[in-house]
């Protein structure tokens, strides 16, 4: 019985801990550049397959491919925030204009990035193994990927926290989005605020790509589920609140984990009771103000 | 020494400033009265470039700074505090008063600097770590005096800091302004607060309906008919 909450908890972890990086990087775009990022889980696609491509191609550690891939998966997002998110800022004064526009925008980014790939790597599901060998932990057995995985994505998130709450850049994003017009007369450049936050976000969701391919196969369809994941979580955090989507994305972790042991197939359908129910209770999320 | 020369302003066709030139001199207070929607927020904002000008031009010690970007108005001395403080509320008092050094060159000094406006608020040092949207009114106001110190300012642009404020507190506001004017610094204040503000600034315009009709000493304008019936309710 133990041993079964062990695995369980550990399980929930390790999702929640990939759910807290691609949360994190969601509410950077929603929370500072106002867009509602429906693209966001194929950056989590090319991240995973980066990683595949270089790892089986070339032989490369999957570990190495998250400093590989880290910077243009950033530059990217900062590139496409630069070239299309900022015009259409320009043109669409209105921000609750912007944001509905700024999300179609995405949806389109959505298809073609996933078309690309499709162009590319094809339809079926890829997979390598790394570090697949089982090790012990107070008397549960889980494989080391796993618990790799789970660490990393903790070291990354708390890296990610810190830098937001202590280097200038971070405190410049903080201001940003409590109050993007003050921010300004401080001499904060909200352009390239919102374009680094974009990038980051991108960035994040890259580094969750590149931790997933070393524990599952990956497939080129596979960004819109974690999309939908990250979104839950965002709201379920309190939009934009930093601290909400990483406490968010291992609680929702956590839970999934608990109903996957129950029954597999209601994991998603959980999720959506859970968000329902909770905006009834707090319409705002849990940080949520 | 500030120096505003025919500021004309419109938003969209509507016009919202008429020729406005206003001076103040170095560690001059200089109060700017007017009723909602004289146009008092629109002249700060046309002085520091934050809304352009149709024509007109705004000058502190020799340089033109309506054209200027928030980072150099900061670098060249100047400090803006926008209607209603605008603090960052999820962010620390600390964090807040850092956020008034963000210009590079300023953040690197900002110990000494942070260390300078504990001394001028010592009630700010001791709640540091605070929650700015979790302070009350007149606290917040003070912290965003304080922001606005953090870069050193030889000249400030004060948008209504007396607004919603206690009577009380706003003796201690006003206490702190008057401190600004021992140390040189020059101020440029928008109230409606007429009779207290006048007994704080050295001179005074009244703005209506976008014009300056009046100005002169506060002395002299405490004494006019038109203001004593209009602003003074006397
Ligand atoms: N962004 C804007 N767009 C259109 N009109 C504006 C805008 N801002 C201000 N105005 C108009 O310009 C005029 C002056 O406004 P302003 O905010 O400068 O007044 P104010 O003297 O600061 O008033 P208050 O005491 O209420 O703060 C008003 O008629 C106002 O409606
Ligand atoms: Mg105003």
């Amino acid at each position: 019985m133990l041993l079964t909450v062990l695995n369980v908890v550990v399980g929930g972890l390790i999702m929640g801990g990939i759910y807290a990086l691609i949360s994190m990087g969601l509410s950077m775009q929603y929370g500072v550049a106002r867009i509602l990022n429906v693209s966001h889980g194929e950056f989590i696609m090319l991240g995973a397959f980066f990683t595949w491509a270089l790892h089986t191609a070339a032989g490369i550690n999957p570990l190495l491919c998250v400093a590989i891939c880290a910077p243009p998966i950033f530059l990217l997002g900062f590139a496409l925030h630069r070239t299309i998110y900022k015009r259409l800022r320009d043109v669409t004064r209105v921000s609750g204009l912007f944001e509905g526009n700024a999300m179609l925008v995405s949806f389109g980014l959505m298809f073609v990035i996933k078309n690309i790939a499709l162009m590319r790597w094809g339809s079926s599901p890829k997979g390598y193994s790394f570090m697949a060998y089982s090790v012990e932990f107070g008397g549960a057995v889980f494989s080391a990927n796993r618990l790799l995985v789970l660490a990393f994505a903790v070291c990354v998130s708390a890296a990610f926290y810190v830098f937001l709450n202590r280097s200038r850049l971070g405190k410049a994003i903080r201001a940003a989005s409590q109050d993007a017009q003050a921010a300004a007369l401080f001499g904060i450049k909200i352009n390239r605020v919102m374009a680094i936050c974009f990038g980051i976000g991108a960035l994040l969701a890259g580094i969750a790509g590149v931790l997933l391919s070393m524990i599952y196969q990956i497939n080129t369809a596979m960004g819109m589920n974690y999309t939908i994941i990250a979104i839950i979580v965002v709201v379920l955090g309190g939009l934009g609140s930093i601290p909400g989507s990483l406490i968010g994305g291992f609680a929702l972790g956590l839970i999934g984990s608990v109903v996957a042991y129950i029954e597999p197939s209601l994991q998603l359908v959980a999720y959506y009771v859970i968000i329902m129910a909770l905006l009834l209770v707090r319409p705002k999320g849990i940080l949520g103000r | 020494m500030l120096k505003v020369k025919g500021l004309n302003v419109a938003y969209g066709g509507v016009q919202a400033l008429w020729d406005v030139s206003i001076e103040a001199g170095e560690g001059e207070i200089v109060a700017l009265l007017g009723a909602n929607g004289a146009g008092k927020t629109t002249l700060l904002n046309a002085i520091t470039g934050v809304i352009p000008a149709l024509s007109g031009e705004a000058e502190f010690e020799g340089r033109r700074i309506d054209g200027m970007k928030s980072a150099e108005l900061t670098e060249w001395g100047i400090a803006y505090l926008p209607e209603g403080g605008r603090l960052f509320p999820d962010m620390t008092i600390r964090e807040n008063l850092e956020m008034g050094a963000f210009p590079r060159r300023m953040w690197r000094e900002r110990a000494k600097r942070l260390r300078d406006v504990y001394a001028m608020f010592p009630k700010l040092r001791e709640r540091e770590k605070q929650l700015a949207r979790t302070m009350s009114g007149g606290e917040q106001q003070m912290l965003a005096m304080g922001r606005g110190m953090m870069s050193n300012p030889r000249l400030c642009l004060f948008d209504e800091l007396s607004y919603g404020l206690a009577p009380i507190m706003v003796d201690e506001v006003f206490g702190i302004v008057r401190s600004l004017r021992e140390r040189g610094i020059t101020v440029l204040m928008v109230e409606q607060n007429a009779y207290q503000t006048l007994e704080l600034a050295d001179r005074a315009y009244v703005l209506e309906n976008g014009r300056v009709t009046l100005g002169g000493t506060s002395a002299e304008l405490l004494g006019d008919d038109y203001v004593r019936k209009s602003y003074l309710g006397l």
